[in-house]
């Protein structure tokens, strides 16, 4: 201990034990500077850039987050569109069906009418058709009659009374039938 | 067997301040001025002091070029590169995980305090790892002194944080609750108490970082004496091996004291911020 003491107190003479006054002077001037320098000129120039970033990264994330949020809602939107999208189509295939069908009934309806009604003319058609036919045949009938008559019997037999005859005879034949 | 030198005191004497400075590469030696007085006080320049401006103007340089390197980088829209993002992580480091982590809300306001702590004690270290190198922080003046700006920054800044009713608390503690005389009985036997564990903090930071430094340099040199006491090759092989190694831990704790004694100032200035 007291070579310690010594080697403190000793002003001339340097140890590393030593404390020189003139040196804590120095520290605190050296220091000091240096403080006041890097204060004025160090420091800020790198702790601004640092905290310029920090802020821009910040802001970056949170926007980051904002457009997350914004492309969930935006894909929620689009598929809740799909979906309405969907029903109504099958909507409007279902309705689109019904009319259709509904237009074949009635279409089909109309061709029936129409078949029908062609068919009724056709037969009312056919039945004048005969009953002049008959009617035609008959006369002719009788004609032809006549005329075999006339040239069987070859003689002055007035006609008109003989085709009154046949024609009673034809009556009764028609009242027969 | 031939005379062995006196290591001792080539020990000493390299470890120690001069007013001389050992100058490399044949140069000689650098003659300081003596006989300069301030106030009755020998403020003669030193080796130590020499090598603090030395170790000033480094970190000054260091953390100018580095600022503006990252202010382009940052101004030109680019991520931190190259020197400047070296610098910028080291001072984000000591910034945020010493600054701000211990001394808490309000730390960016001693940032640049504890920065230039940090990074001067480192370069005063590093120097005394150079081969004609002195280390300044192996000195108790200089040690002494950094704790005690170590100290003022403590003191005004629980000053201006607490208010002068609260600063007084921490000198005069009263435990909560007591009053009368026992209150006073208190207050008398913490106050010197109070005293001492606010004079013992800066003591504790000088004395750390003057050993360590001390410390480092004194076993490096006794293996290299060994050399010179045995004068033996084997010797030799393993003293060199050795104080490789020791260089390598001395760098080591060249970072670590300069990381402690910045750590300590803001756990002590967080201390006095958020006291009682």
């Amino acid at each position: 201990m007291p070579t310690l003491l010594r080697l403190l107190v000793q002003e001339e003479e340097f140890t590393p034990f030593s404390i020189n006054t003139g040196l804590i002077f120095w520290t605190l001037v050296v220091f000091g500077i240096l403080l006041a320098l890097l204060w004025r000129l160090g420091w800020p120039a790198i702790l601004k850039a640092v905290e310029d970033r920090e802020r821009r990264i910040q802001q970056q994330l949170e926007e980051a987050e904002r457009a997350r949020a914004e492309s969930a809602r935006l894909l929620e939107e689009h598929r809740s569109m799909i979906a309405t999208a969907k029903a109504e189509s099958q909507e409007m295939i279902t309705k689109a069906r019904g009319v259709a069908e509904k237009e074949r009934q009635t279409l089909l309806a109309q061709a029936r009418e129409q078949y029908e009604d062609l068919l009724a003319r056709a037969k009312k058609e056919i039945d004048t058709q005969k009953q002049q036919a008959i009617l035609e045949l008959r006369r002719e009938a009788v004609d032809l009659s006549i005329a075999a008559a006339s040239k069987l019997v070859e003689a002055n037999l007035d006609s008109d009374a003989n085709r009154k005859l046949v024609m009673e005879y034809l009556a009764s034949l028609e009242q027969r039938r | 067997m031939i005379q062995a030198p006196d290591i001792g005191k080539v020990i000493f004497e390299h470890t120690s301040d001069s007013h001389v400075v050992e100058l490399p590469f044949g140069l000689g030696e650098w003659h300081l001025p003596t006989g300069w007085h301030l106030f009755g006080v020998d403020v003669s320049p030193t080796k130590h002091v020499v090598f603090m401006v030395v170790a000033a103007v480094l970190v000054f340089l260091t953390v100018w070029y580095a600022g503006r390197q990252v202010e382009r980088r940052h101004r030109e829209g680019k991520a931190p590169h190259g020197f400047g993002g070296a610098v910028e992580a080291v001072v984000l480091f000591v910034r945020n995980d010493v600054a701000i982590a211990n001394i808490g809300h309000g730390g960016e306001k001693f940032a640049p305090y504890i920065l230039t702590l940090f990074f001067f004690i480192l370069y005063c270290n590093l120097l005394g790892l150079l081969p004609w190198g002195a280390t300044p922080t192996g000195n108790l003046a200089v040690t002494g002194a950094l704790a005690l700006t170590a100290f003022v920054t403590i003191e005004v800044s629980g000053f201006r944080a607490l208010g002068p009713k609260g600063y007084l608390k921490t000198i005069v503690f009263v435990p909560p609750g007591m009053t009368g005389l026992g209150a006073v009985a208190m207050a008398l036997i913490m106050t010197p108490i109070e005293i001492i564990g606010k004079i013992v903090k800066p003591f504790a930071l000088t004395l750390r970082l003057f050993a360590n430094m001390t410390a480092g340099h004194f076993v490096i040199l006794a293996l290299l004496g060994l050399i010179f006491i045995f004068a033996n090759w084997a010797v030799a092989v393993g003293s060199v091996a050795f104080v490789t190694f020791m260089m390598l831990l001395e760098l080591l704790v060249a970072f670590l004291q300069a990381y402690i004694f910045a750590l300590l100032t803001s756990v002590f200035i967080g201390m006095m911020q958020h006291a009682h």
